[in-house]
C-alpha cells in the first residue's frame, strides 16, 4: 500500500484491515516509516490490529533481511492471511516488490495487488513540482490500483481530471475513487484485495 | 487540560511546526505526524501543510495532567538541522501557548 506522504495510507490501511477483521479474515500490517520513533505503527496498534513497525532506514533498499524476519516471525506467531505492506511515503513499489521476490524462496509469499493512493487534493502539486513528480510517477506506474483518494474534498470536474492524468501515466492500472470519510471505494477495494494475488 | 483542549493543542503544533518550516525556506511539507500518549487514550495528529488539512483523530479521555509527545517532520527544501529548529521552535511556542511544561526525554533525529 504505497503513496506519497499524506496520502492517507495509515488511514486506508485502518479501515481495509478492520473491514477485513470483521470477514474473520485475520489482517497484520508492516509498516516502515522514516523517523526514529514510528508514529503510524503505533496509530494502528491503537485501533486494536496487528503492526510490525520496521524501522532504521527503507525497506526497499536496506532492510531487506529484516523485513523477511519479521514476515516469518508473523506467519509462526498470528499467522495471518493477509499482511499489508505500509512503506514509507517516498518509496517505490517495484523495488520492494523485487526484493521481496529476490528475498523469499519461490513460492513462500504470494503478492497481493500494489495499491497506490494518490492524493486528488494536491493532485496539481504532486504531478507539477519537480520535487515530488519523479516519485510520484514512478509510485503510479508501479500500481494494480490506484486509489484517487480524498475524493470527497475535491469538486467532480476536478476528480475527473485528475483520474484522466493518473491513466495518462498507467493505462494498466485500476483506478478507484476512495474516501474514508464517506467510505467511497471501500468496498471495491476490499473485493480486488481478497481476490488478487499472485505466488511467486 | 481536558480532551477537547488536548486536540487543540495537537492541530496548534501542527500549525506551528508548518509555519515555522515555511518561515525557515521548506519547499514542501511533506507530512507532520505527533503521537500523544497519556493514561486515558491517545492521540495522532498530522497534516501536509495546506489551508484546513490537519487532521486529529483517537480517543483522548478524560482530563489529562501529563502525556508524551512525539513528533515526526518529514520536511523538502530544509537541512535536518533547520527542521529540528522549527519543529522544536514550534513545540516550545505551543507548548507556552497552552500553558504546558515542557519535559524533554529523549530526543532523536534523522
Amino acid at each position: 500500500m504505497a503513496g506519497w506522504l499524506g496520502s492517507g495510507k495509515t488511514t486506508l490501511i485502518i479501515a481495509l484491515s478492520k473491514g477485513l477483521s470483521q470477514k474473520g479474515v485475520k489482517v497484520a500490517i508492516l509498516v516502515n516509516e522514516i523517523g526514529a520513533i514510528p508514529v503510524d505503527g503505533r496509530v494502528i496498534q491503537d485501533y486494536g490490529l496487528t503492526v510490525k513497525d520496521i524501522g532504521g532506514g527503507c525497506i526497499c533498499c536496506q532492510l531487506a533481511g529484516s523485513m523477511m524476519r519479521t514476515l516469518r516471525l508473523l506467519r509462526e506467531g498470528p499467522n495471518p492471511d493477509f499482511v499489508i505492506l505500509e512503506p514509507t511515503g517516498i518509496a517505490v513499489p517495484h523495488a520492494i516488490k523485487e526484493m521481496l521476490i529476490s528475498a523469499a524462496p519461490s513460492g513462500e509469499i504470494t503478492l497481493g495487488p500494489t495499491i497506490v493512493l494518490f492524493d486528488t487534493t494536491r493532485a496539481t502539486k504532486l504531478l507539477g513540482y519537480e520535487t515530488l513528480q519523479r516519485v510520484v510517477t514512478t509510485q503510479l506506474r508501479d500500481a494494480d490500483i490506484i486509489a484517487l483518494s480524498k475524493s470527497d474534498a475535491v469538486e467532480e470536474e476536478a476528480l475527473a481530471g485528475t483520474a484522466e492524468s493518473v491513466r495518462v501515466i498507467n493505462p494498466r492500472a485500476q483506478i478507484i475513487r476512495l474516501s474514508v470519510t464517506n467510505g467511497d471505494g471501500m468496498a471495491a477495494l476490499t473485493r480486488v484485495v481478497e481476490d488478487m494475488t499472485v505466488t511467486v | 487540560m481536558d480532551g477537547a483542549e488536548l486536540r487543540r493543542f495537537a492541530e496548534a503544533l501542527m500549525s506551528s511546526i508548518s509555519t515555522s518550516a515555511v518561515k525557515r525556506g521548506a519547499k514542501v511539507i511533506g507530512h507532520i505526524k505527533a503521537y500523544i500518549e497519556h493514561q486515558e487514550g491517545f492521540l495522532h495528529a498530522h497534516t501536509v501543510g495546506e489551508a484546513g488539512d490537519i487532521t486529529v483523530d483517537g480517543r483522548e479521555g478524560g482530563p489529562v495532567g501529563r502525556f508524551r509527545l512525539v513528533v515526526n517532520s518529514i520536511i523538502f527544501g530544509l537541512t535536518v538541522e533547520a527542521v529540528k529548529e522549527a519543529t522544536d521552535e514550534a513545540i516550545r511556542k505551543t507548548s507556552t501557548l497552552f500553558g504546558l511544561v515542557l519535559e524533554p526525554t529523549s530526543l532523536s533525529r534523522e
